[in-house]
């Protein structure tokens, strides 16, 4: 959103247009940019659609790009459930054999809920959907001494949202790689 | 490999119907793939990512059109798969996407979605290419679906488009399908893992950050 003002100005009508469709949008947005809270710091992005994104130039076996682009850091659940389905185990999985070849990154796995209960209902929910992804890479041999997991509830939604297609992006759990614990 | 006779037969019918849609070239094909792995319980031919443009390889890109978050976007005339992420990044996929009169565009959810699916041509393909077998088993090494298949509802009804893997790595970039969004094994194989049931997809002539680069691009010339 931040990154309008940084837009090439040199295209032309529509690029204009779809800039301004864009502005429009923004005004009517009251919702923080909920997303990159769970992320660590976002750098302002310049430049174009399909240019290489920032660390991803040339991907280095073992780094964070990596995990991201040929692992995956988030699962999904239905809703009301903290289940592991196949699919979430099979990135579970992947994700266990990555970290236990990259023994030295330590893990925040955060939980996530859409906003199918009370605030409480979706913290609790949340955290759970956290830990049993937590219990599942521990059982996969990832040491538990580098992993902590944490319920967000639904306050950090992908997206304020009301389809079902926004509603299933909120019932997540995202494994972040850390060098560090959480400072208190 | 050994096969009843049967198999064989449903294998080279099979192969037929897919030569007649795909055109494959054994020679390209073969270097198109290499080493094999296994997924789900199924020995499958690995894409040889060396031989293949590094354009068509998976990768996080920039993104600054505006679809939310977890949508997937197809860019048709680039042949580009987008999985949109935070920040402004998307994770990019090289596709193939339908040939000249078998292209669609719209809004869809994907609904349904399966491991080593069973392919069923669909009446039309069949009535097109009466070679076809009525289906191919689900992990044949003659079926184009592949290791995965994503399929695309919109408000509830199949629209009988899908996101799937591929017999054909070369096909990647170009106009070649019946309307199908392929993919390399790989990446459906992946694509599957990032897609929960709900999300949603627009599948677009270009994305809009590609407005007028579109206009300068040549139509890649259909397969067949």
């Amino acid at each position: 959103m931040r990154n309008i003002a940084l837009m090439p100005v040199t295209i032309g009508y529509a690029a204009r247009l779809v800039a301004a469709a864009m502005l429009l949008a923004l005004t009517a947005c009251t919702t923080p940019d909920i997303a990159s809270v769970e992320e660590p710091a976002a750098v302002p992005m310049t430049g174009q659609t399909n240019d290489p994104a920032p660390g991803f130039e040339n991907v280095k076996v073992g780094s964070e790009e990596d995990f991201i682009l040929n692992v995956g850091r988030r699962i999904y659940f239905a809703q009301d459930s903290a289940a592991l389905d196949s699919v979430a185990k099979a990135t579970l999985d992947s994700q266990a054999a990555w970290l236990n070849s990259n023994p030295n990154w330590l893990l925040k796995l955060q939980g996530f809920a859409d906003d199918s209960g009370s605030a409480s209902t979706m913290e609790t929910l949340s955290q759970k959907r956290a830990d049993a992804a937590m219990v599942y890479l521990a059982s996969k041999g990832v040491d538990a001494g580098r992993m902590w997991a944490k319920g967000y509830g639904m306050d950090r939604e992908v997206r304020d949202c009301e389809d079902r297609s926004c509603k299933v992006q909120n019932r997540r759990v995202v494994v972040n790689l850390r060098t560090q614990r959480d400072g208190v | 490999m050994v096969g009843t006779r049967r198999d064989i037969l449903l294998g080279g019918l099979a192969l037929l119907g897919v030569g007649a849609i795909q055109k494959p070239a054994f020679a390209v094909a073969s270097s198109n793939f290499a080493g094999t792995a296994v997924d789900n319980g199924v020995t499958f031919q690995k894409t040889n990512f060396a031989k293949i443009d590094r354009k068509w390889h998976r990768q996080v890109v920039k993104y600054f059109s505006s679809e939310p978050i977890g949508t997937v976007v197809v860019d048709t005339r680039h042949h580009f798969l987008y999985v949109i992420m935070e920040n402004k990044t998307a994770i990019r996929y090289g596709v193939g996407v339908g040939r000249e009169g078998f292209k669609w565009f719209g809004r869809a959810t994907i609904d349904a979605k399966s491991l080593w699916p069973r392919w069923t041509p669909p009446p039309e393909m069949r009535k097109r290419h009466p070679e076809l077998p009525e289906f191919v088993d689900g992990g044949s090494p003659k079926n184009p679906l592949g290791p995965r298949a994503m399929y695309l509802h919109r408000d509830g009804v199949d629209t009988g488009y899908r996101f799937h893997g591929t017999l054909e790595p070369g096909s990647i970039g170009k106009d070649a399908s019946s309307g199908c969004i392929r993919m390399f094994n790989e990446d459906a194989i992946d694509l599957y893992q990032r897609c929960p049931i709900g999300t949603a997809v627009q599948v677009l002539p270009h994305i809009a950050d590609q407005a007028e680069k579109a206009t300068q691009v040549s139509q890649a010339s259909p397969v067949e």
